[in-house]
């Protein structure tokens, strides 16, 4: 049963957490969240925008992060200390391609139960906070890891923060035909029907409004 | 008559054909037989029609995989005549079965268009009718009845196999009742049917 | 020779799902790929914002619906770290049982849908049969066909109705038998093989780079497999090991993808019955909806400035949740959810592994990476 064991990723967890803090421009800590029967650890990395290309090419080449899950961009018009916030998620798998002999690829069967120090598998979530600004922007890792790539366009399609140095950023979710600056996610856009009276005129909701003033056609 | 750069010949075919096509015609009206091969050939096509309804291999979303089950064995919709196809050139009735959304919906006006009449239209499942769960989106049409006119809507979410089969029996009701009036000139006296709406 | 761009879709019979792959050939060999996607793009993510957190597990159902209650789980897990919520054991277990049939039930219509791309009508009514089976026990766990809303923050909505263990037992023991039919099928068939061996390599590291996991990555010879690299629910309970398969040395290619999925049906058969097995309480006891063994309580605010997140192993690779607290309804619902989807990001790479074959190995390339657009669009 090759379950990886807890205790090992907590250690490696705090070992890589340790490890990054002396970055500049890094504060890291170890979150450590249930799920089921085991604790998961997750290091979390506050960084700030300017050191996040040269944190990003060095978790790469000397931690082994080889794995770029998700890239969430979120607005925040009406927080104090954050006005757009960036998370990425990345994995470090330790995968390797499987080593062939005689012409017979021998697979890589790795009992996790058993793995130690930096080959034990982990998760690490990256945030970066960006000040009030109307075009919120940070620097691409399209070339790091190549699935970024379109999980940038995807936060450019929906939420508007730009990618410096994306190459071929384009709409990839809405049409291609939106209007530029359209970014449905930010708070500004409302859901068509948000308030519940415009589609009504009794609160039961019975009664429906004649004329759908928001109707698409 | 014959224009420079024609061919010159009397008896080229577009004439001919005309000129036999219109003496049938008159002698025809003339004996009263054309009012009967009318009705009797409107009512061939009328059955062929209906007991042969070749929707389109459109597979939008979730509805989509139970108009699979539906094709498939245990529902087996295909004893009742109905068949996929590939290309709307071949096919009779639109069978939407998705959200439509704004990058689609000029794409599937061209698919509607592309069909040749006659034809129909089924709306399946709530994303089609009205928007589904998605009615409040930025993205999604509020109904496909907004760009093509449908004629038989299948309430669900989404519906059953044997629903979709009941919907393809309400469409051969109401062919047999409108018979192959043209798509765009189907009036709303001629109620849009709602499944599941009968008393 | 003259190139050209074919546009494949959105409408195209090879394409599961709505989207268009435009093929640049230079006569019959495939030259560049450009995916175009986003024709079912309903914007899950910013209705989510004015949803409860229990409203939203009926979309999340929607997300890749092949596969409903494994992106109904992977989103309740998230919610639950977000609320900080203890499951009790019996719901663990009964989620279990109802993410490996889903998973079984979502392989299962991927090989129906396969089949026909390679030219093997027959399989498709085949497997179609099997599903209804699995889809008849879902159904009797979750209530509908095919969307279920099955989980609850805090556990299940019901428990195992009486006499699910026994006609789950007798349902998988019948498909165990059948899929030995439907390998023998595919395997004894020269134009199966000769059209699926040799095409769409793909290795490990390139694909662990391009963000490609689950059944596609472990095609290739590794075992990376987030039920055992990062734990969740009860699967270290279980004896069990992930399904890895032996590739060849240019890669995984079409072959092996098909392998691992029938070797991976057969695990979650196999899961599910140690599951009903093991289950705490026993697989026949009735608890009420409700019940404290089935439901905790759960708090429905989570304030700003709370996240949770979780992975999951999804059918096709890792989907993750992302949801950030303190929206609208003073906590009540999320300020933002955020959905990765496993085939947003497999896409762009099985369009890439068809460059350089034929035009007539694009159905089956990209059939055997198992394309869901519904979770793709989002």
């Amino acid at each position: 049963m090759s379950i990886v064991s807890e205790k090992s990723q907590i250690s490696s967890a705090e070992d890589l957490a340790n490890t990054l803090d002396s970055i500049n421009g890094v504060s890291s800590s170890v979150d450590k969240r249930s799920s089921g029967t085991q604790i998961r650890p997750v290091v979390k990395l506050m960084v700030s925008p300017e050191s996040w290309r040269g944190v990003a090419e060095s978790l790469y080449s000397d931690y082994g992060v080889d794995y770029c899950s998700m890239i969430t961009g979120i607005h925040w018009p009406d927080s104090k200390d954050k006005n757009w916030e960036i998370i990425y998620h990345f994995l470090r798998t330790g995968v390797k391609n499987p080593p062939h002999s005689e012409g017979v690829v021998q697979p890589i069967i790795t009992n996790n139960s058993e793995l130690t120090g930096s080959d034990v598998p982990l998760e690490i979530e990256v945030i970066i906070h960006l000040g009030d600004t109307r075009n919120p922007s940070v620097a691409s890792i399209q070339d790091i890891w190549v699935g970024a790539d379109w999980n940038e366009k995807e936060t450019w399609d929906l939420v508007g923060i730009d990618f410096e140095g994306h190459i071929g950023m384009r709409r990839v979710l809405q049409p291609h035909e939106t209007p530029k600056g359209y970014h449905p996610l930010q708070k500004q856009h409302k859901l068509r029907y948000h308030n519940f009276q415009e589609m009504y005129d009794d609160a039961q909701g019975f009664k429906r409004k004649t004329v759908d003033s928001e109707r698409v056609k | 008559m014959a224009e420079d750069g024609q061919n010159y010949t009397m008896f080229s075919s577009r004439m001919l054909i005309d000129t036999v096509g219109d003496t049938t015609d008159a002698a025809l009206q003339a004996s009263g037989l054309r009012d009967i091969i009318g009705v009797l050939a409107g009512r061939i096509f009328n059955w062929g029609q209906r007991k042969s309804l070749f929707p389109l291999h459109l597979g939008i979303k979730c509805c989509a995989l139970e108009m699979a089950a539906a094709g498939a064995s245990r529902f087996d919709a295909e004893r009742f005549g109905v068949f996929f196809r590939s290309s709307p050139r071949q096919c009779d009735v639109l069978l939407v079965n998705g959200p439509i959304s704004k990058k689609f919906a000029d794409p599937i006006v061209r698919l509607w268009e592309q069909m040749p009449e006659p034809k129909w239209c089924i709306a399946m499942g709530e994303c089609a009718i009205s928007g589904g769960p998605y009615f409040q989106s930025y993205n999604v049409l509020e109904g496909v009845d907004t760009v093509i006119p449908v004629d038989v809507y299948i309430p669900g979410c989404p519906p059953r196999p044997e629903a979709l089969i009941d919907g393809f029996g309400k469409l051969r009701e109401k062919i047999i009742r409108i018979g192959a009036v043209p798509s765009h000139s189907r009036t709303d006296s001629i109620a849009p049917i709602i499944l599941g709406d009968e008393q | 020779m003259a190139e050209m761009w074919i546009s494949m879709g959105p409408q195209h019979p090879m394409t599961h799902g709505l989207w268009t792959l435009k093929v640049k050939v230079d006569g019959e060999t495939v030259v560049d790929t450009e995916p175009d996607l986003g024709y079912i793009h309903r914007g899950v993510e910013k209705i989510c914002e004015s949803r409860d957190f229990t409203q939203i597990t009926t979309y999340c159902d929607r997300l890749c619906y092949a596969s409903a209650n494994t992106w109904s789980h992977a989103y309740i897990y998230a919610a639950e770290d977000l609320l900080g919520v203890e499951v009790p054991e019996r719901a663990e277990y009964i989620r279990l049982v109802a993410v490996e049939l889903q998973r079984l039930a979502s392989h299962l219509m991927w090989l129906g849908a396969y089949g026909p791309d390679i030219g093997n009508l027959s399989v498709m009514v085949w497997c179609l049969r099997e599903r209804e089976m699995m889809m008849d026990l879902l159904q009797e766990l979750g209530g509908s066909r095919m969307h279920y809303n099955f989980p609850r923050v805090g556990g299940v909505k019901r428990d195992l109705p009486h006499g699910f263990a026994m006609r789950a037992r007798h349902k998988l023991s019948l498909f165990l038998d059948r899929i030995q039919e439907y390998e023998s099928l595919f395997d004894e068939s020269t134009i199966f093989l000769i059209r699926s061996q040799g095409v769409g390599y793909a290795k490990p590291e390139e694909m662990i780079n391009h963000g490609v996991s689950g059944p596609n990555l472990r095609a290739g010879g590794v075992n990376h497999d987030i039920r055992t690299s990062h734990p969740y629910s009860v699967y270290s309970e279980l004896d069990w090991t992930p399904a890895v398969e032996r590739s060849s040395i240019k890669g995984a290619d079409c072959y092996d993808r098909y392998r691992i999925r029938v070797e991976e049906m057969r695990q979650s058969a196999s899961l599910v019955l140690q599951a009903l097995d093991k289950m705490p309480g026993g697989a026949e006891t009735y608890h009420e909806p409700g019940d404290a063994k089935i439901l905790a309580k759960a708090p429905s605010r989570a304030p700003e400035g709370t996240s949770g997140s979780h992975h999951f192993e999804d059918s096709r690779g890792e989907s993750m949740f992302y949801i950030a607290g303190g929206g609208e309804g003073r906590g009540k619902m999320p300020y933002r959810v955020s959905i990765r989807s496993p085939m947003f990001i497999t896409i762009p790479y099985a369009s890439k592994c068809m460059i350089g074959y034929k035009v007539a190995d694009i159905p089956a390339i990209m059939g055997s990476f198992d394309p869901c657009i519904g979770e793709t669009d989002r």
